[in-house]
């Protein structure tokens, strides 16, 4: 069983100070803590048990600056066999579509039973790059996966999560690219000393023309959207701050949950 | 699997183990949990390979408060054993979800609360604290603990020790924004790496400001910074010491407070380092104090169940909360105010105070918030 696992580093922006940049088309990142895309987590996870059940290697897969071998290794360190970045500056500004297109070049030559990438990512959250890359490379696809049950005959079954708290149950011939859900499995730990043990694990790095890619395939020119601008949408009505010491905030949440007829 | 069975059997001379079980009876969760330490020692000698024992629910309800070692007449280290079995069960990457929720917010954060790191100093904004990275130049860092510099409830301790350090003229600077979790905690779930990396951090800033002393709000920190950084040279201090000298000769702190008293000693101040008299001498300073002790007080006392990570995980026992035992016997005393030296104490105990349904009888306080309120 040979799988890639597509993977992304990503700013921590949960409870961090957002301020939008210069270009007013993106955050400021200077200060935000990075890791790795948490579907993206689920999904290396995942390819790993494939393997652990069935054999075969594991291939992580990311788009990046240097910066991005930290996310790559701590794949390594999880249990994946090989990395590959791919990175070259007209990549900057590669929209969901021009991105799938850039890993598909990395992907073509390479042989693979699945490809697994996360649903989305929290930076972006276009959940196009798992969809798109399929289509590129004219395989199926199943998104929002949260179960994989076997792989037999070249099928795999999958679950994927509907809305509703409905499941379907779909059977895909493979090779196939599975977008995977958060909550499929329970990614393990990566200690330091394992992030250690694989430092000097090569990471293959392959630019533009490696990947046998033009300039204008890349970046803005390659991509089929623009971002036009970044903004916090205006603060609606109904929302109340309160203020005080934690008893009296306590008391007036009890004060204004009674009025509304709550706490009864 | 072997090889790592051989070198607990070596690191932690589990030859030597005779089978006494002074372990296992001072062991404070020993009667709930399925955690025998006893036996783990003569598992881990007997057994062929380790298998499945790194995985076992209970290896996380230890607190690693320590009393195992310290009675052992062998002089040998039943707690490191759990911790070593920890850390290949952190090796292995299989560990609860929460736990590793706290060694990623330590490893990206610099604390296991996954607070952002430029918040730390928050608690002090208004306080006007000197601060060794802007700047700052002191006699003493004053090192505030991730759980003080975040927890809401707890930074009420750090506000009332710098209170109580400006009126006892103690000159002290912080670390600001730059501290990170001393590792303590980090170490004893068994993330030996990152408690390395963590201290190294720390050491890094000691150096940079030429810092000599050193005063912690918790114990945890104390003990860590104190006996696992082997710095030679370095003066540690938890904060009863400091305020303790300085009330020795003339105690600044003349208000009175007419309320029974009881103290609980944090395992890793008291049971760990041998500071008990500190705190009571703070406590029994105070005019109209009537001082009551636990009967399992100072090296007898009860853990409250809030070390070696078990901040962020539930045990896997189902009997009562050691903390809960706790305030049912101060209140069953008499005693109106829980006081302790300690953040993971003080949570533990609070909470125990609510779930007892003991709000009215009992106040769980930190010495320090003693103190303000006896200025």
């Amino acid at each position: 069983m040979e799988v890639i696992v597509c993977i992304k580093r990503v700013p921590e922006t949960a409870g961090a100070d957002i301020i939008i940049d210069k270009t007013g088309r993106g955050i400021e990142k200077r200060g935000l803590v990075f890791d790795i895309n948490e579907w993206d987590n689920y999904a290396v996870e995942e390819a790993i048990l494939l393997k652990e059940e069935y054999g075969g290697s594991v291939t992580v897969i990311s788009m990046g600056p240097e910066e991005a071998n930290e996310t790559l290794r701590r794949a390594l360190a999880m249990g994946a066999d090989q990395a590959i970045r791919l990175t070259d500056p007209v990549f900057e500004g590669s929209d969901g579509y021009a991105i799938a297109r850039i890993l598909s070049q990395a992907i073509k030559p390479l042989s693979y039973d699945l490809i697994l990438t996360g649903v989305q990512t929290e930076d972006d959250g276009y959940g196009q790059v798992g969809p798109t890359l399929a289509e590129i490379l004219e395989i199926p696809h199943a998104a929002v996966v949260n179960r994989i049950d076997g792989i037999e005959g070249g099928r795999v079954k999958v679950h994927r999560e509907l809305e509703g708290g409905l499941e379907e149950v779909l059977d895909l011939n493979i090779p196939a690219v599975l977008t995977i859900q958060s909550g499929i499995n329970e990614p393990r730990y990566v200690s330091i000393m394992g992030i250690r043990k694989v430092a000097k694990k090569e990471i293959k790095v392959l630019g533009l023309s490696e990947l046998g890619m033009k300039p204008e395939d890349a970046g803005q020119p390659g991509s089929l959207s623009v971002v036009e601008r970044v903004f916090f949408p205006p603060v609606g009505e109904g929302a109340q701050m309160l203020e005080g010491t934690m008893d009296e905030i306590s008391d007036k949440v009890v004060t204004i949950l009674k009025e509304k007829g709550g706490g009864a | 699997m072997e090889a790592q069975k051989n070198e607990l059997l070596q690191k932690f001379e589990l030859y030597g183990c005779f089978q006494c079980g002074k372990c296992t009876g001072g062991c404070p969760v020993s009667l709930k949990s399925k955690l025998n330490i006893r036996k783990l020692m003569i598992e881990v000698l007997l057994r062929e390979n380790l298998g499945n024992m790194i995985q076992r629910d209970e290896l996380w309800d230890c607190t690693t408060c320590k009393t195992c070692t310290l009675r052992c007449p062998r002089g040998l280290e039943p707690m490191d054993l759990l911790i070593g079995m920890r850390a290949l069960s952190v090796e292995e990457g299989h560990i609860p979800k929460t736990i590793i929720e706290a060694l990623e917010g330590a490893y990206k954060y610099g604390n296991p609360w996954n607070a952002a790191k430029n918040k730390r100093s928050d608690w002090a904004n208004e306080l006007e604290l000197k601060v060794f990275p802007q700047g700052g130049k002191a006699a003493n860092l004053y090192f505030v603990c991730c759980t003080a510099a975040y927890d809401t409830r707890v930074q009420n301790v750090g506000r009332s020790l710098v209170q109580c350090f400006r009126q006892i003229g103690y000159d002290f600077a912080t670390l600001g924004n730059d501290e990170t979790c001393c590792g303590s905690e980090i170490r004893r779930m068994g993330e030996e790496g990152l408690f390395e990396m963590l201290m190294e951090g720390n050491i890094e800033s000691i150096n940079k400001y030429d810092i000599r002393s050193i005063v912690t709000t918790s114990p945890h920190c104390y003990n860590t910074i104190k006996n696992d950084y082997g710095q030679d040279g370095l003066q540690v201090s938890h904060y009863t010491q400091v305020l303790a000298e300085a009330i020795k000769d003339k105690n600044p702190f003349s208000g009175e407070m007419r309320k029974a008293i009881t103290y609980h000693d944090p395992c890793f101040l008291g049971k760990q380092n041998g500071i008990f008299d500190e705190p009571r001498q703070i406590l029994q300073s105070i005019p109209g104090v009537t001082f009551i002790d636990f009967d399992r007080s100072r090296e007898k006392s009860l853990c409250c169940e809030g070390g070696g990570g078990r901040m962020w995980v539930e045990s896997s026992d189902q009997g009562p909360r050691l903390a809960e035992i706790r305030v049912q016997d101060a209140v069953d005393m008499g005693a109106e105010i829980l006081a302790t030296a300690c953040p993971f104490c003080l949570l533990t105990l609070e909470d125990a105070v609510k779930t007892t349904g003991n709000e009215e009888k009992l106040r769980v306080m930190d010495i320090s918030e003693i103190l303000v309120e006896v200025l």
